[in-house]
């Protein structure tokens, strides 16, 4: 049985003009200590994935179906305290902004041996023992000292790196980790990234890692789902997306990346935008924007299906995966 | 005439400091040293790529470079004529040649003017004998070589999505065809797929009109892709500038080389990066001696005490760095 089980995860936003269907069958799976990624434009509904599995989504969004099976619980059908134990506690959350997570006016320290204590019956010596020994271990340089700083007196990557601190306190079996490294700069990411990635290994925790980069994502992880107007559209391993994407839009992202361009030509482009929750067409969301779409497309919303090791939501999937390999041209 | 591998925008020894940094409780008003000592040659017709990380100084050094700041010290000369000195009067002529295309195409577009309206501005100002239907025409033409549908005129900038909206700024910019063109991240707050077709719409135009870019970013799979010559910046001085090509090939300063390994790549050989010592300074308390001194593993005593200065490399390239020159590195 998978460590968390998300299955057929719906969410909406009732507005005056209706509900807005934000997230559409979402299904995945995570093992122990694996690393998946979540790769999408903006607006994708990434971060609405991940906010739900642990029920921090903004009102008035609500999830309307779907179960979140985390160590065998179905965490939708769980009361607020029965969350609290499991949130922060089990599955630790990393946002882009370290200030989401960083209370201005509180020491590092005093913030830490808060929240071991808040999930743990430990005295203020012991709880301050292990937060200098995470500090140590997300390399920050005099954890002792840094321990009595408040979180202006850091900069931004050591602000990203104390919230890792935090993250990992309570021994938490997954954290969920969405754009960590966007707003920093690249040597940072990759100091940070190669971070994460080491103290996911050795602690086997499993990580969520929501980016629009990917790049990171291959770095990073193992797995990948690729979202598209709420929706997963392809879903597999890191290596097979990446190298023989099967859906039309994945195929375009990947062909429009520079590193994939010959210098100085035109980038492969795929034409217009994603579109907004209350301009979605009928049929597959992407079909607009589709080099390969038919009639089919623009009236029957495809299932994700099987289709050699990965899964992908598209009717002409076959024809596209027929062109992985030949060059990454999407149009 | 220039001819094409000519200087059009020299930089020269350049500074920009700012008053004003520092805590204004405890009164301490410290310098921040924006821009300390640069020297660059933009030459005609090719596309230079600054890169460097948040705060190492290359949007002020392209604000001073086509006038929005007045240099604190050093030049800025357009085809070889002084004009980092000139009235606002003698300065007009060249702001029409130079044109500049912002990082946010939010906040760079007025909200209460109608896409027309921003589109006719320019135009108005400096060609004010065209007549109504040369403008309208001329319009039309730049919205669809930047394939933009010429009927958005009486639309306001909130209807557009991001990269919509930067392919408008870039038709602003391109309305009084201008010679030199100054990108400041145009397409860092755009979504990838959306990234392609405004790099695209840039590449087309700098076919089409023969424009020199000045093409700002941190994205360094953009330069490899975009740019003719690099300068990586680092804390206000260029560290190491070199053709695109021979930079990624072989990048020399030991900056560059933890720049480039650290982008992540696609097939996940990246991450290769050497790991930085330190906490990185700003530019209010610059290091003595060469400014990446703190966080270079080759850093000795010299490099600590004394600035090294941009040499010319017998391969072309010019690169800041004691140990290089010492053939320690
Ligand atoms: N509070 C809200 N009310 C209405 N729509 C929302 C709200 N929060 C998010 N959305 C919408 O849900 C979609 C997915 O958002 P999000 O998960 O934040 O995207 P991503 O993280 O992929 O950029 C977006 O279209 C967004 O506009
Ligand atoms: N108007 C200003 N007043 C004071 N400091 C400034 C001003 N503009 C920029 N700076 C400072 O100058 C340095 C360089 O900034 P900038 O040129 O914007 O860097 P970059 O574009 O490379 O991110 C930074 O430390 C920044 O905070
Ligand atoms: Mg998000
Ligand atoms: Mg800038």
């Amino acid at each position: 049985m998978a460590l968390l089980d998300v299955s057929n995860l719906n969410v909406e936003f009732p507005t005056r003009h209706g509900t807005l269907h934000a997230l559409r069958d979402v299904s995945f799976t995570l093992d122990k200590g694996e690393r998946l990624g979540i790769v999408g434009e903006s607006g994708a509904g990434k971060s609405l994935a991940a906010f739900a599995i642990i029920n921090l989504l903004s009102k008035p969004g609500r999830i309307s179906g779907g179960t979140i099976t985390f160590e065998g619980q179905d965490l939708t059908a769980m009361d607020t305290d029965a969350l609290r134990s499991i949130r922060g506690n089990r599955i630790s959350m990393i946002f882009q902004d370290p200030m989401m997570t960083l209370n201005p006016v509180l020491t590092i320290g005093t913030q830490m041996v808060e929240t071991l204590q808040a999930h743990r019956r430990i005295s203020h010596a012991e709880a301050k023992r292990i937060a200098i020994a995470k500090l140590r271990e997300v390399t920050i340089p005099s954890p002792e000292e840094r321990f009595d700083s408040y979180p202006h007196e850091l900069s931004g990557g050591m602000r990203q790196r104390v919230v890792i601190a935090i993250a990992l306190l309570t021994d938490p079996s997954i954290i969920i980790a969405d754009e960590p490294t966007t707003a920093l700069d690249v040597t940072i990411q990759a100091e940070i990234m190669a971070l994460m990635l080491d103290l996911c290994e050795t602690h086997d925790v499993g990580l969520i890692l929501i980016t629009h980069d990917l790049g990171v994502v291959s770095e990073v992880t193992q797995r990948v789902n690729v979202m598209y107007a709420g929706r997963v559209i392809e879903t597999g391993s890191t290596r097979d997306i990446i190298d023989a994407p099967k859906h039309p839009y994945t195929r375009g992202l990947i062909a429009a990346l520079p590193q994939q361009n010959e210098a100085a030509q035109r980038l492969n482009q795929i034409p217009g935008s994603m579109p907004s929750l209350d301009g979605i067409p009928p049929g597959c969301a992407f079909n607009p924007r589709c080099p390969h779409v038919g009639e089919r497309c623009r009236r029957e919303i495809p299932a994700l299906r099987a289709l050699g090791e990965q899964q992908v939501a598209c009717h002409s999937a076959e024809e596209v995966a027929a062109l992985a390999g030949n060059g990454g041209s999407a149009s | 005439m220039t001819g094409p591998r000519e200087t059009l925008v020299g930089i020269t020894d350049v500074v920009k400091h700012f008053a004003g940094g520092g805590n204004v409780l405890k009164r301490e008003k410290r310098k921040v040293h924006a821009v300390n000592g640069v020297t660059l040659a933009i030459r005609q017709g090719e596309s230079f790529c600054l890169v460097g990380e948040s705060g190492c100084g290359k949007s002020t050094l392209a604000r001073t470079v086509i006038g929005l700041n007045a240099p604190t010290a050093g030049t800025i000369t357009y085809r070889g004529q002084r004009i980092d000195d000139l009235t606002p009067k003698a300065m007009a002529p060249y702001r029409r040649r130079m044109q500049m295309v912002f990082q946010n195409p939010y906040a760079s577009l007025n909200p209460r003017m109608t896409v027309q309206t921003i589109l006719e501005e320019p135009i108005r100002f400096h060609f004010p004998r065209l007549s109504r239907a040369e403008v309208k025409a001329k319009v039309e033409e730049v919205m669809l070589s930047v394939g933009n549908d010429p009927h958005w005129g009486s639309r306001y900038p909130h209807e557009f999505s991001g990269g919509q909206r930067q392919r408008i700024s870039i038709a602003r910019a391109l309305m009084v065809d201008p010679e030199f063109v100054v990108a400041d991240e145009p397409i860092s707050a755009l979504d990838v797929s959306i990234q392609a077709q405004v790099l695209n719409v840039m590449m087309d135009a700098r076919d089409q009109r023969d424009l020199t870019y000045l093409f700002i970013t941190h994205d360094l799979s953009v330069v490899e892709h975009f740019g003719s010559r690099v300068g990586v910046m680092y804390l206000g001085t260029v560290c190491e500038l070199a053709e695109t090509k021979a930079l990624f090939a072989n990048p020399r300063h030991p900056y560059t080389q933890i720049l480039l390994a650290a982008i992540p790549r696609l097939d996940a050989s990246g991450f290769r990066h050497t790991r930085l010592a330190g906490e990185v300074p700003t530019a209010m308390d610059l290091p003595s001696g060469c400014v990446f001194h703190p966080r270079c593993p080759h850093a000795n005593a010299r490099c600590k005490a004394e600035i090294p200065a941009l040499k010319d490399q017998p391969d072309g390239t010019a690169i800041a760095c004691h140990g290089i020159e010492e053939g320690r590195i």
